[in-house]
Parts: structure tokens; C-alpha cells; sequence
């Protein structure tokens, strides 16, 4: 049997005095594609983003690729990686933000390219031309001098989804990446992302988009309270959910 | 409501009398200063000639604000010295000022408690003295530390000397004064800057794997300087004015040179006019290059750029001529 690309295991976060992951256990197999879901205050974008380290965890092991996300084990003790090691583990996962946060001082070619240039000395040339590619696939080709306040939110999605493919992740996050979109919008993102899951990328992807999740994932997990009340195949989950939190959830959100 | 649907209908703007009677008066009192600008005063000497075996005297004007001396000083060699002597202060000063600034708004913003404390202690001590006794201090700071040596710390083990008089000149002891009192100023201007930008774009820099100073060089700073830069103009004009404190030390900066001018020929208000002329020629000229630096900054920000003066120009004069065309109220040509 393969590695899980990712695996939780009893991961706790705190904040000041609040508990807002309170053992966290989650496998994602390669290739798969997990919805998280769960109200708001669930905990779920801070588990998003423990797994890339912008979070960290306080207790349990989360495991990229086999890999402790932040730590290194040694002689029965965690160490902290330094801060160049933890930005090597952040190169090879891809995140998109609900707000899309495009950097406002580069046009859109320059948005895409700004990183494999800078961390992973690709030239210049060559991270133009894939950046075209990654354009061309989320239907922008043309937008490259366009500035991200030109450009419409579905658009700006689109622009930082291909912004994180250029890195060329073994793995995507997508942190509520509909939420800030007008409802008419919503389905030119939506596609790029069915699109990318069929393609064989491996995504966790927090969302209220139920459409989505039935339709595109493998797994989804409900959170609900810093724990994962219930998870399992959408088709199951999402239509006779077992546990009385989800089916009033679920009941407000369709 | 119109009747018949072909005729527009007229639009009659409001009549603002009270603007009208401000007008009128803010009119005749700029025509009365333009006049005593441009007017002559009798200089108490008089010419006399004879004629037809009488004297007659006329009493000798001279222009009030004594342009002939103005333009006869204008460009005098000690003038243009002292000019130098300011815009090398202006500059020296400011480039110390935004690298001190710089360096220590990002230690301000460290989570190290010893360099942020640090950067707070330089800014509290800096912004919190005048300007003038700094001047003053660094120009006798010889008094407090008479050498300086480079050796090992707390010993009398030294490998170079130096007497402090040789390292601060005047000149160098005003630009220390000027650039130190700036950085701590410039340091609040940048640290403003840096929190401005969303704290997604660290963010979203941090998730690409682009280290702290990647994401400062090449993200965050760049989207500061859109703030940074407004107030950094401010700051270059307001430091070609204030490097005329530097007199108090002795430098001959442009005021210095005109205050030595008048102490031999007493033509006191004419000088200090001409210092003022030539402090709004450089002022204007550095607000123009603020115009355009801000502007080229402020692209990615806003869609569409502000116009320039020029362009405004341009579309005022189109505004007046159209103005002339269209008679009070009604659209000319509209009545049928």
C-alpha cells in the first residue's frame, strides 16, 4: 500500500487560551481528492493551514509525504526546522486563498513566475513559457500584463490557482476558494478545480460548495468543534448523514 | 416637465452670491499685494539739478521689495555655494535618513524584543529632542567624545585614532544631526508602510516558499513604497527647508551665504526674498518629481492613473472653450 499524502493524527491547536483543534486524525491518499466542511469557527482553514506550516500545531503529528510538517524527529524530540527548510516544505504544497491574494505590484505573468524564479532558480524564459501554459489551461490566456485589480475575482482565482500549479505541488489547499466570488463566478473556479482534480493533483479543499463536493470528492470530512464528527464517501455522507450535527447543518446550508 | 418631447429641457445652475462677494474681495486684495510687490518707495536720497539757477530736487525711488538687488544677487558666486552646500546637505541627509529609516522599521517590526526595543529607544530619543539642539550637539559633540578609535571594547588596546574634530566637520557633523533626526521620522513612515500591506500577501508569498526576505524585497516593500512614497516627498522638501538650521553650526548653506551677503550691505529683506525664491524654485522642482514618482508607484493599484497637471490643463482649457460656446442655461442651437 502506498503512503498517504497526508496524514493527521490527533493534531491540537490553540489560540490564546482557545482550543480550536482538538485532535484532528485525517488521511488523504495521493491522487484523492477531500472536501472539509463544517460551520463556520469549525477550525477548519486552521487546519489548512497547518498543513503548509503557516499554522503552527501545538500537539500530534501531521505528516506531508511521509514527511513531519515543521518539525524534524530526532532522538525521540522534536526539533523546529529552521526557517529555510520549512520554506523548501512550503514550495512543494500549493495554496489558494479565499481572498486570492494576488500580489497587487506584479502583473499576472509576474505573479505566476515571481516564485519558481526566486526559490526554485528556474529562468526566466522557461517559467514564462509555463506560466503561458498554466494561463492558457485556466482559460486567461491573453491576461498576462494585466494588472490583479484589473481583473475580476473569478479571474483573480483562476490567475492564483495557476500561480501556486507553477511550483508544481504534489499537493493543492484550497482554503475557501469561492467564498469571495459573486454567485455568477462561481463556476468558471469551480471548473478550473474539477478540471485539476481530474488530472490526478491531490486536494483538500475547505468549501461550502456541497455541488462541489459531491460531484468532485473521494472523502469529506465534517468539522465540527475542532473534531471530525463524520467522514466518508460525499455520495453517503452528504445524503443520509448519520450524525445529528451534519443533518442540521446540512439542512442549513442546501 | 417638458411638453413637447423634441426641446431639452433647460438646466439653470444655482447662484452662489456669497462666493461671488468672497471673490470680489479675495480680488481686490491680491491686486493690492501685487502692487506693493511691484511698487516703488522713495529710497530717502535725492538728485538735485539746476536749473535756471534754482535747484531742483526729486526724491530717488527704489522698488520696495528691492528687485535690483535680488536680480543682481540672484546668481552670485556665494549664492550658487551656498545652494550647492543645501541640496548636498538635502541629499546626504535624506539618503541617511531612508536607510536608517528602512533598517529600523523592520527591526521595529522584528519579533526579536532586544532589536524592535532597540528601534523603538532611537526613535523616542530622535523624534522626542528638537531638531536644532541636535544640530548644535553633533557640532560639539567633540566636547563629549573628543577621540575615536577603532580597538577592543571596555580596553585602552587601540588600532586607529582619530581626533573627532577630523571626522566631524561641520558639515559632516550637520549631516549626521539631519540624517539621524530624519531616520527617525522616516523609520514611522516606512513601519506605517509595511503594516498597510494586506498581511494575505505575506501570506500568500510564505505558502510559495519565498523566505522572509523574499517576500519583503520583492512583495511587501514594493507595495509599502505606494504608501511610503506621499510622505517621503514631504519629507525631501520639508528637509531642503530645514537644513537651513545648519547656520546655527557655522555651514554656509544658502541661507548662510545670504545672511553673510546682507551683514555687509544691510540689503536684509531683499536677500532673505531672494533665499525664499530660490528655496520654492527647488521645492517646486522636487513636488514635480513627486508627482511623477508617486504616480508611476501607484500603478497595479488603481485601474485607470489620475491625469497629469498637463492632461488636467489640457481638459480645462477644453472645458472653458466649451464654456464660451454654450450660452447661460441654454444649450445653444437646442432652441428650436
Amino acid at each position: 500500500m502506498t503512503e498517504p499524502m497526508v496524514e493527521a493524527i490527533g493534531v491540537h491547536k490553540s489560540y490564546v487560551g482557545v482550543e480550536v483543534l482538538k485532535g484532528v486524525n485525517l488521511t488523504v491518499a495521493r491522487g484523492e481528492v477531500t472536501c472539509l466542511i463544517g460551520p463556520s469557527g469549525s477550525g477548519k482553514s486552521t487546519f489548512l493551514r497547518c498543513i503548509n506550516h503557516l499554522e503552527k500545531h501545538d500537539a500530534g503529528e501531521l505528516l506531508v509525504d511521509g514527511e513531519l510538517v515543521g518539525y524534524e524527529l530526532r532522538s525521540e524530540k522534536l526539533y523546529e526546522l529552521n526557517d529555510r527548510r520549512i520554506c523548501h516544505e512550503r514550495s512543494q504544497i500549493g495554496m489558494v486563498f479565499q481572498r486570492f491574494n494576488l500580489f497587487q505590484n506584479l502583473n499576472v505573468l509576474e505573479n505566476i513566475t515571481v516564485a519558481p524564479i526566486r526559490v526554485k532558480d528556474v529562468k526566466e524564459e522557461q517559467a514564462k513559457k509555463f506560466a503561458r501554459e498554466l494561463l492558457e489551461r485556466v482559460g486567461l490566456e491573453g491576461k498576462e500584463k494585466n494588472y490583479p485589480a484589473q481583473l475580476s475575482g473569478g479571474q483573480q482565482q483562476r490567475v492564483a490557482i495557476a500561480r501556486a500549479l507553477a511550483m508544481e505541488p504534489k499537493l493543492m489547499l484550497f482554503d475557501e476558494p469561492t467564498s469571495a466570488l459573486d454567485p455568477e463566478l462561481v463556476g468558471e473556479v469551480l471548473d478550473v478545480m474539477k478540471d485539476l482534480a481530474r488530472s490526478g493533483m491531490t486536494m483538500i479543499v475547505v468549501t461550502h460548495e456541497m455541488g462541489f463536493a459531491k460531484e468532485v470528492a473521494d472523502t469529506v470530512y465534517f468539522l465540527d468543534q475542532g473534531v471530525i464528527e463524520e467522514s466518508g464517501d460525499p455520495k453517503v455522507v452528504l445524503t443520509s448523514p448519520s450524525s445529528q450535527r451534519l443533518q442540521s447543518f446540512l439542512a442549513k446550508v442546501l | 416637465m417638458s411638453t413637447n418631447g423634441d426641446a431639452a429641457v433647460k438646466v439653470v445652475p444655482v447662484r452662489h452670491v456669497g462666493q461671488w462677494i468672497g471673490s470680489a474681495f479675495l480680488v481686490l486684495f491680491v491686486a493690492m499685494l501685487i502692487h506693493t510687490i511691484f511698487s516703488k518707495i522713495p529710497s530717502g536720497a535725492r538728485t538735485c539739478r539746476k536749473l535756471a539757477g534754482k535747484y531742483e530736487c526729486q526724491a530717488i525711488l527704489k522698488w520696495r521689495f528691492g528687485w535690483n538687488d535680488i536680480f543682481h544677487y540672484f546668481t552670485n558666486d556665494l549664492v550658487l555655494k551656498g545652494l550647492l552646500i543645501t541640496l548636498e546637505l538635502t541629499a546626504l541627509a535624506m539618503f541617511i535618513g531612508i536607510v536608517l529609516g528602512v533598517l529600523v522599521a523592520i527591526m521595529r517590526l522584528s519579533h526579536s524584543r532586544l532589536l524592535s526595543g532597540a528601534a523603538w529607544t532611537y526613535t523616542w530619543v530622535f523624534r522626542g529632542t528638537p531638531v536644532y539642539v541636535q544640530i548644535l550637539m553633533w557640532g560639539a559633540i567633540a566636547f563629549l567624545y573628543p577621540k575615536l578609535a577603532i580597538g577592543i571594547p571596555f580596553t585602552h588596546i587601540y588600532l586607529v585614532q582619530f581626533g573627532a574634530n577630523t571626522v566631524f566637520t561641520l558639515f559632516n557633523a550637520a549631516v549626521m544631526a539631519l540624517g539621524l533626526n530624519e531616520g527617525a521620522y522616516f523609520s514611522e513612515i516606512v513601519r506605517s508602510g509595511l503594516i498597510a500591506v494586506d498581511e494575505g500577501q505575506t501570506e500568500a508569498a510564505m505558502s510559495l516558499g519565498m523566505s522572509r526576505g523574499q517576500t519583503l524585497r520583492h512583495v511587501v516593500l514594493p507595495q509599502a513604497l505606494r504608501v511610503i512614497i506621499p510622505p517621503t516627498g514631504n519629507e525631501v522638501i520639508s528637509m531642503l527647508k530645514t537644513t537651513s538650521l545648519v547656520s546655527a553650526i557655522a555651514v554656509v548653506d544658502l541661507l548662510g551665504a545670504v545672511t553673510n551677503i546682507y551683514n555687509q550691505t544691510y540689503q536684509i529683506m531683499p536677500m532673505l526674498i531672494m533665499a525664499s525664491l530660490w528655496y520654492l524654485i527647488v521645492s517646486t522642482i522636487l513636488s514635480i518629481g513627486q508627482f511623477y514618482v508617486e504616480r508611476h508607484f501607484a500603478r497595479g493599484a488603481l485601474r485607470t492613473q489620475p491625469p497629469t497637471p498637463i492632461q488636467r490643463l489640457r481638459r480645462d482649457l477644453r472645458g472653458i472653450a466649451s464654456k464660451f460656446r454654450t450660452k447661460r442655461g441654454v444649450q445653444v442651437g437646442a432652441r428650436p
